[in-house]
């Protein structure tokens, strides 16, 4: 009668194996991921990239008149790692910057030499003074020899040992820089926050507190269920028929802005705020809004002092969700705020978040797949450390308002 | 507006109610007594719990439910339109089944419905916080720890925590849902010896399924079978000369 038993044991075993497998295959996948952007990611990743401007700041110089070459010793590992000229003080070396071009770059400049006042030719009046990590593109020298950037760092040393003066050299800053796309990403998770959570929880509220369990409600729930599911790229579209003219016409805004892609980014992540503070709100035991209402509170009272504070934990993780969304959105802010990537940042001026900018990089040509993957490991680094910080307030809040019980 | 004559503190007249096609109180007339705990008991499905809840309006919050005839409070009907429900439940209080303290300190579960009627000064909500877990029995308990959150009392305090909550509204009558059932019986025996405390402040309506129990604290029972009011009597009376013999066979225990 129970010789089935061998069968279920093998059937027991197929089913636990299926779901290690599956769990197994998601870990690996995921640790891939990890693994590829950090692989082909960090060797860019430094402070530099985040502090420095995209563009670069280019400059034309000369010498001062009177200026005097030096006879500077440097110490050996600048010799190692590029070339020096000793008679002018200065340490090149070749490289790329970070969007992946070869370049010239400055490793040292001695404190005596010439290269620590250069005459601007542009129209700076104030001295320039060589730093390292500017690419120097040309020398030009009295004695009409050009030494260029694509001909390498040795062959400029060597022209510079070999003459004593110079008619005009051409640099620029180092660029390349994710600091105005960074500053832009932050904005947008803060100004799309201030918009679809209020809305979001008040919708949510509504629906989960205040409306009648009626046909039209059902309606409603399902259309927003629906929204979770269309492609952001639409929304994207939106944004670029409604919000970019709304906040042309209403700022200076002369085109996609931060404001029109918060705006649009907020309508995006209102489902999924509505449904996740819905989800929380159904849970708050109908103990406590009966208890509240035998006290003679009203219904008002009864929902935002008592249901509401029960679900702070659930809108937190819409808040959590929302902010993975906003960073990695791109699709939707390539039409609501475009693709301009710049350094100085206004709420109404052009500029992109991080996701874009990636998709810059790689519609660039060469693609650049480092500087692509440097930018990931930013955004989860970013992901994560708000992840932290909201986890950390709304512990402590939740400690303050329950007191000891709560762990 | 309609007058009604009260001799105690409820008079329930002609009362129907319905829950949609469901007819869940038939015909019920009872007065209630100021200053007296009155029991409610029968089996479980009598109406005898949503009896309770018709006497603040706690019926209103589900949808189907339908109410015909008359319960007076205070010289009028408290079903009459133009009665301000919410100040109804803010003199009928409620202490339910479960214990159900909100999530938050245990003075600011009592301090909730005196700041909901708008009562801001510290020193006050301080004063009625303090008398209010004086009545209660529970001061002792918590006086050094109202910060503390409610959930992290026993179960028996929170109930009791839940009673002064009650209390601190300052209302005439308390109704009491099945206050013990989810208690062990030394914290049972302590919500009695509260009840028969405060009987001399406040009128008392009590549901329970424990017959010991309506015997020991109650003055006055009222037996429930099927939506109906089938007895009602001193408590005394009740039990030992029944007059009906369903009520009988349910207090001896022959069924329910």
């Amino acid at each position: 009668m129970f010789d089935n038993l061998k069968k279920r044991k093998l059937s027991d075993g197929f089913m636990q194996a299926l779901t290690y497998l599956s769990s197994t295959v998601s870990l690996v996948t995921l640790l891939l991921i990890f693994g590829f952007i950090i692989s082909k990611g960090s060797s860019f990743l430094n402070l530099n990239l985040i502090t420095e401007n995209y563009e670069s700041q280019g400059f034309v110089a000369d010498l001062y008149a009177g200026y005097e070459l030096c006879d500077c010793n440097a110490s050996g590992e600048y010799l190692e790692d590029g070339f020096y000229s000793k008679k002018w003080g200065i340490a090149l070396v070749d490289s790329t910057d970070l969007l992946g071009k070869n370049v010239v770059e400055v490793l040292y400049v001695h404190q005596d030499s010439p290269f620590q006042q250069l005459h601007d030719k542009g129209i700076g009046t104030d001295p320039i003074k060589m730093k390292t990590d500017y690419d120097i593109i040309r020398i030009a020298f009295e004695s009409h020899a050009t030494a260029l950037s694509r001909h390498g760092a040795a062959q400029m040393i060597e022209y510079l040992n070999a003459n004593d003066s110079i008619r005009e050299i051409e640099f620029q800053t180092a660029g390349g820089g994710i600091k105005g796309s960074l500053i832009t990403t932050l904005y947008l998770i803060g100004l799309t926050l201030l918009f679809a959570l209020p809305i979001g929880v008040g919708a949510a509220i509504y629906l989960n507190e205040y409306a009648k369990p009626t046909k039209s409600t059902k309606i409603i729930r399902s259309l927003i269920e629906t929204l979770t599911g269309v492609p952001s790229i639409i929304y994207g579209l939106m944004g670029l028929a409604i919000f970019v003219p709304l906040t042309v016409s209403l700022t200076n805004a002369t085109g996609g802005n931060i404001i029109s892609g918060a705006m649009t980014l907020a309508v995006i992540l209102l489902p999924i705020i509505i449904r996740t503070t819905e989800e929380s709100l159904k849970v708050v035991p109908d103990e406590y809004r009966q208890a509240s209402l035998a006290l003679g509170a009203s219904k008002t009272q009864t929902t935002f002092q008592v249901v509401l504070p029960s679900a702070i934990p659930g809108i937190m993780t819409a808040t959590l969700l929302a902010i993975g969304r906003i960073v990695g959105e791109s699709a939707a802010l390539v039409f609501a705020i475009g693709t301009a990537i710049k350094d100085d940042i206004t709420l109404t001026g052009k500029s992109t978040s991080l996701a874009v900018h990636i998709w810059a990089m790689m519609t660039d040509e060469p693609a650049n797949i480092e500087l692509s993957a440097t930018i990931a490991i930013i955004i989860v680094l970013i992901t994560i450390l708000l992840n932290i910080i909201i986890k950390i307030i709304s512990t402590r809040y939740l400690k303050r308002k329950l007191g000891s019980a709560y762990e | 507006m309609s007058s009604c004559l009260v001799d105690g503190v409820f008079n329930v007249e002609g009362l129907n109610l319905y829950y949609g096609d469901t007819h869940a109180l038939k015909n019920v007339h009872l007065p209630i007594g100021k200053n007296q705990v009155t029991a409610l008991i029968g089996p479980s499905g009598c109406g005898k719990s949503t009896f309770l809840r018709t006497l603040n309006r706690m019926n209103d919050l589900i949808p189907s439910c339908r109410v015909e005839g008359s319960i007076c409070y205070r010289g009028e009907n408290i079903y009459e339109s133009h009665v301000d429900v919410f100040d109804l439940r803010r003199k009928v209080g409620m202490v339910f089944q479960k214990p159900n303290p909100f999530p938050m300190s245990i003075f600011d579960n009592i301090a909730y419905g005196p700041r909901c009627q708008g009562v801001k000064d510290k020193k006050v909500l301080q004063e009625i916080v303090k008398n209010a877990l004086i009545d209660a029995a529970l001061y002792d308990e918590v006086k050094d720890r109202l910060k503390e959150n409610a959930l992290s009392l026993s179960g028996g305090q929170q109930q009791r925590l839940c009673i002064a909550r009650a209390i601190a509204m300052a209302p005439e009558v308390i109704l009491m849902d099945e206050p013990t059932s989810a208690l062990d019986p030394i914290a049972t025996a302590k919500i009695e010896d509260l009840i028969i405390e405060l009987k001399k402040e406040y009128t008392i309506v009590i549901v329970t399924h424990n017959m010991q129990q309506a015997l020991r604290i109650s003055d006055m029972t009222a037996f429930f079978l099927l939506g109906e009011l089938l007895e009602f009597s001193e408590t005394e009376q009740l039990f030992t000369h029944p007059k009906n013999p369903k009520t009988e066979a349910y207090v001896t225990g022959r069924f329910g």
